[in-house]
């Protein structure tokens, strides 16, 4: 069994939970057996057979920040992790427009439903001009491999997913990380709507990270019941043994994620205020950058509580990790969050979190608080009551780790697998 | 007469580091010591030196008829010690000349006045020290950071005897119909006020290269005529003062030396001179030329040299100014509590008002301004960056490291 996977993340190239979570879901995969071509956002035309599961491991470094590449002369390094590269050229400067609407009429009977696309393949927003550069590096490698199964991650990998299954006739799985819903917190931009629409229609499989995503997909998609298939995300414990490394004498409750309307950092903010109206033993620290940075950062300030609130801004991956093994509290208050890997990896570092219960993992966690994410008061009256029983913190981070250690990836995989079987042979 | 009085502003700070969350317990180093070192070499060049020798040349061409003053802040001195002590050599050089007349103010070139008076008077302590120790003078006029001013400041001032001047700015809204060229005195009456006289002080530090300002390019002829038509000049009987204030980096940094701006101030004394009715002076010298009972002024509400507003809104306007400013006021004080000296010295030098200065908002013309003097992509970065550094002094306080 050979999955085309196509995703817009996988690390090292990694901006948020989408990509730890393909890279959790692949090795676990992997380990099953299913092997993975995997096609990532690059300015080569290259892509990983990953075979065995530390091939999961060994994307080049050079992925990390794409932006950084110089775009031409400067060849993906570590051959040996790239076993099968196929002749070198830049994605940028092929005649991707012209040719890409060519390739729709003649592989994809012209069903008018998928009109809509022709439009966002010639769109000039930089997204989508982002979207057709991997769309046409993905076409150009799905035609010279051989494969059962398509699994796209995300309304990026659709296009291309649409058009692979139009040319090689396999089945086409779309796994839904996130939903435009989820990310605009309100109706969002129509033309990913729109291709998340079509993605899920054409798509032969629909895979929900959790039972709150799935109603958001029947609901507003429209897609049938029998397609759907809910796959709870897990988490990859990257060590064995975690350490804690305290940075302050008092208590550390933290917010990480992007800073956008989906992920409440308000709320946060508002908890900030109320405890630390009540209770000098405690800080807090917000990580990562968004929209709201700005007005948070303003309001934030304008508490007048000194040091008692700061900003780590983006953290690279090994910074969240020095970040959340110095936290004692975790605190998630999101809008909306489809799956939210984030508090398991926080957990993972002995944290207590405090979820949504607007999210995927806030169903798939025993020893978690779920809240309301309006729910400032509730949030603030456990948190003063974690930072004032010392005991009870200690014995709700043990259990924290307890849980999150059982948590894997095998699960997800033998799902996936299985759903790839039912798809290949027919059913 | 009219006397004519320079005072050049001689100041670098410390700026800090992109000293992020992830860096607190970690990483002690707070000050940016490249940057600084670039920063300072820089100016160095093509500022301090050739500036300084400008004003040697002058003084002793026109046998010390050619006078100004000068007020370097501590953390200036610190790392013309440290980056080019060659620079510092030759301001001894200018003060053993005795052309020039050294002035006081906070070693750290902070707003302590404002948030901590037992602060800034050791602040203001510290520098006059500093000042006998280099220059081997001992300041009796003082200068507030950025001209600050205010009822409060004069009578804090008047706990140093030593100081019997001060200077401010001659702003619009305590002057009202009077004229910046006499002389004042504070409302207690202890302190002579020399005001500058903002537009022909600006008419050398900001507009001088303007090619668009209707009277480029500006020439000491011109200048010098001007003077000579301010009114009031004709009434002879009363001793006047033309206070032209500014940034001693005017000269090469913020106009390079293209501009013709060294050349300006070679020609001015010799347009200046030929008139007997015109000289030279010190702020010093203004308690014996000076020929008449002078008015007191009652500022309750402080002023400053900064921006259109004139007031404290540069520091002190949006909510991360305020947190910023109080938050490092209130650790300087508990440092002081429990003896640390260590960090004592870290936190003042983090008392220099330029970091507040970079984190300000105010946009329209002085934002550019503001941008200008600024070494950091936004305010909001650099404030991010001063509370980590701030949370990491609490830190080695608290845990006492």
């Amino acid at each position: 069994m050979r999955a085309l996977t196509l995703t817009w993340e996988f690390p090292p190239r990694i901006t948020g939970g989408l990509g730890m979570a393909c890279y959790g879901m692949v090795k676990a995969l992997l380990r099953l057996g299913v092997e993975v071509d995997l096609v990532i956002p690059a300015d080569e035309e290259v892509y990983f057979a990953l075979r065995r599961e530390q091939d999961a491991d060994s994307l080049p470094l050079v992925f990390a920040d794409p932006t950084q590449q110089k775009r031409l002369g400067k060849k993906v390094t570590a051959k040996e992790m790239v076993s099968e590269r196929i002749e070198f050229f830049d994605v940028y400067y092929t005649p991707a427009k012209k040719w890409l609407v060519e390739e729709l009429v003649e592989y994809a009977p012209m069903d008018s439903s998928l009109e809509p696309l022709l439009s966002y393949l010639t769109d000039d927003h930089p997204l989508f001009r982002a979207v057709r550069a991997y769309t046409a590096l993905a076409i150009n490698i799905a035609k010279r491999l051989d494969f059962d199964i398509i699994h796209t991650h995300d309304w990026m990998t659709y296009i291309p997913g649409i058009l692979i299954k139009g040319i090689s006739g396999k089945p086409l799985v779309a796994h839904i990380h996130a939903t435009e819903f989820d990310r605009a917190g309100g109706p969002g931009d129509r033309r990913i709507h729109d291709v998340e629409y079509i993605g899920m229609q054409s798509a032969d499989r629909v895979l929900s990270v959790s039972d709150y995503t799935a109603k958001i997909i029947l609901q507003r998609y429209k897609v049938a019941p029998e397609k759907i298939r809910i796959v709870h995300n897990a988490f990859t414990l990257q060590k064995a043994e975690k350490t804690k490394e305290r940075m302050f004498r008092e208590p550390l409750v933290v917010f990480l994620g992007r800073i956008t309307l989906q992920k409440g950092p308000d709320y946060f903010l508002e908890v900030a205020r109320r405890v630390l109206q009540e209770e000098r033993n405690v800080r807090f620290v917000m990580g990562g950058r968004g929209d709201m940075e700005k007005k948070i950062l303003y309001e934030a300030a304008s508490l007048g509580q000194g040091t008692k609130f700061l900003f780590a801004g983006f953290l690279a991956r090994e910074e969240v990790e020095q970040v959340l093994s110095a936290a004692d509290i975790f605190v998630m208050p999101s809008v909306s969050e489809p799956f939210g890997i984030t508090p398991l990896e926080a957990m993972s570092y002995g944290a207590v979190t405090i979820i949504s219960k607007r999210s995927g993992v806030a169903e798939v966690v025993k020893h978690a608080y779920k809240v309301d994410y309006w729910d400032i008061e509730e949030m603030s009256s456990i948190i003063l009551d974690l930072i004032r029983n010392p005991e009870k913190l200690r014995e709700a981070s043990r259990r924290s780790m307890e849980e999150v250690a059982r948590l894997q990836w095998e699960e997800a995989a033998k799902k996936i697998s299985n759903i790839y079987t039912e798809l290949q042979e027919g059913r | 007469m009219l006397h004519l009085i320079f005072y050049f502003q001689v100041h670098q700070p410390y700026r800090l580091q992109p000293y992020r969350f992830i860096h607190i317990g970690k990483n002690h180093n707070y000050f940016d010591d490249e940057l600084n070192r670039k920063i300072f070499e820089k100016v160095s060049d093509k500022c301090y030196i050739p500036a300084n020798n400008l004003l040697w040349d002058l003084i002793n061409q026109f046998a010390g008829r050619f006078k100004v003053s000068l007020s370097l802040t501590g953390t200036f001195v610190e790392q013309a010690r440290q980056y080019r002590p060659d620079v510092l050599a030759s301001f001894r050089r200018l003060a053993q000349q005795g052309g020039v007349e050294f002035l006081g103010e906070t070693y750290y070139h902070s707003l302590a006045c404002l948030f901590d008076e037992n602060e800034f008077l050791e602040q203001v302590r510290m520098h006059s020290r500093l000042m006998e120790e280099e220059f081997g003078t001992r300041p009796v006029t003082f200068r507030n950071t950025e001209l600050v001013y205010g009822d409060r400041i004069s009578g804090l001032v008047s706990e140093l005897p030593q100081f019997k001047l001060i200077l401010t700015e001659g702003a619009d809204k305590i002057l009202n119909w009077r004229s910046p060229l006499y002389a004042y005195k504070s409302y207690s009456q202890r302190h002579l006020l020399l005001l500058k006289y903002y537009r022909l002080s600006d008419d050398i530090a900001f507009r001088f290269s303007d090619r668009a300002w209707t009277e480029y390019p500006l020439t000491a002829g011109k200048f010098v005529d001007w003077i000579l038509k301010l009114p009031l000049v004709e009434k002879k009987k009363k001793n006047l003062y033309l206070n032209l204030f500014m940034d001693y980096e005017t000269l090469g940094e913020h106009q390079w030396s293209e501009t013709g701006i060294f050349e300006f101030i070679k020609h001015l004394p010799e347009y200046v001179l030929k008139r007997d009715f015109v000289s030279f002076s010190w702020p010093s010298e203004v308690m014996d030329s000076l020929n008449y009972e002078p008015e007191a002024l009652s500022i309750p509400t402080p002023i400053s040299w900064a921006d259109t507003e004139r007031d404290l809104s540069a520091w002190l306007s949006n909510s991360l100014q305020w947190n910023a400013v109080k938050t490092c006021y209130n650790i300087l004080r508990r440092i002081k509590e429990s003896e640390r000296p260590d960090l004592l010295e870290v936190a003042r030098k983090l008392s220099t008002s330029d970091i507040s200065y970079y984190m300000c908002t105010k946009y329209f013309q002085d934002g550019d301004v503001h941008k200008y003097f600024s070494p950091y992509s936004s305010p909001e970065d650099i404030y991010i960056y001063y509370m980590n550094v701030l949370a990491d002094v609490e830190k080695r306080l608290e845990d006492g490291i």
